[in-house]
């Protein structure tokens, strides 16, 4: 997956990554996208900061992290989640972790900046 | 104040209980679940584990509360801690260690005054075991229950005793 340009391929990663955010924001399980256990799964765009979707120009696999309500067994979300984000990052692994739960449905603090 | 302190240990014996050297560790720490390495890996911190785990525990009447004086104070230092994870209410009492597949908890619980403490710990250890294994897919190895205190239902309920309404006469006048 390694483009001419390192530029093309960040362009293309990061366009990866909002759509992998929106994909996994929009499972009704996650409360929310989340930076990981230390904060480090997030990508830099232009004027704001991505949490909770990593990905690399270079191939590897795709870091989702995310903070799940306690409605269904977590394994089964995960493949669910796993499902939706492989299903646009062509052949890549996708990594998933569970970082915090929250316990009731997932009210009304959904909120995912996708910016501009 | 450990007025009674009966830990009773291993509901489920720990067979061949692997080294949980890697990736061990109370909150914070990483646990993984070590399949479908080609789809890419599942993590699950060990927070998550321990807020199933207190919640399993809670659910179960006659336990009063949970935790000892020590890890209430470190449940409320950790709340000050940034990414110590928040809702330290949930996970007072419990310590954790994750490892690759399993998991290892302890609990630390304060009882209600007529509960039989034996059936109780039961109870607990079955209802942990149930819902840390249904929701995170771990397999829990051991859950080891501390009862650090007895609540006397007098001690601070709603139903406390009105102050008299005659005050002691004074003894010195």
């Amino acid at each position: 997956m390694t483009g001419p340009a390192p530029g093309a391929d960040r362009d293309a990663a990061d366009e990866l990554a909002r759509r992998v955010a929106e994909r996994v924001a929009a499972h009704p399980a996650v409360v929310r996208l989340d930076g990981g256990i230390f904060g480090a799964v997030a990508t830099y765009l232009p004027g704001h900061r991505l949490v909770g979707v990593r990905v690399d120009e270079h191939g590897g696999p795709v870091e989702v992290a995310v903070v799940l309500s306690l409605a269904a067994p977590i394994p089964e979300v995960v493949a669910q989640l796993r499902a939706r984000v492989a299903a646009v990052a062509g052949g890549r692994p996708v990594d998933v972790t569970v970082s915090d739960v929250v316990t009731g449905p997932a009210g009304p603090d959904v909120t995912v900046e996708i910016g501009p | 104040m450990s007025s009674t302190t009966g830990s009773t240990t291993g509901g489920v014996p720990a067979a061949a209980t692997p080294s949980t050297s890697a990736a061990a560790g109370t909150a914070g720490s990483p646990g993984r679940l070590a399949e479908e390495t080609a789809q890419g890996r599942t993590t699950i911190a060990a927070s998550v584990v321990q807020k199933i785990a207190g919640i399993a525990a809670r659910e179960i009447s006659g336990v009063h509360s949970m935790g000892g004086g020590l890890s209430r104070t470190f449940g409320a230092l950790r709340e000050r801690i940034p990414g110590g994870g928040t809702g330290a209410s949930n996970i007072a009492g419990v310590q954790v260690e994750v490892g690759e597949k399993q998991a290892a908890i302890d609990l630390d619980i304060v009882v209600e005054y007529g509960a039989s403490i034996v059936d109780l710990a039961r109870a607990v250890r079955r209802n942990v075991i149930t819902a840390v294994e249904r929701m995170t897919g771990l397999e829990v190895i051991e859950v080891n229950i501390a009862v650090n205190d007895i609540h006397l239902p007098d001690e601070d309920g709603p139903e406390a005793p009105p102050v008299p309404a005659t005050p002691a006469p004074s003894r010195v006048e």
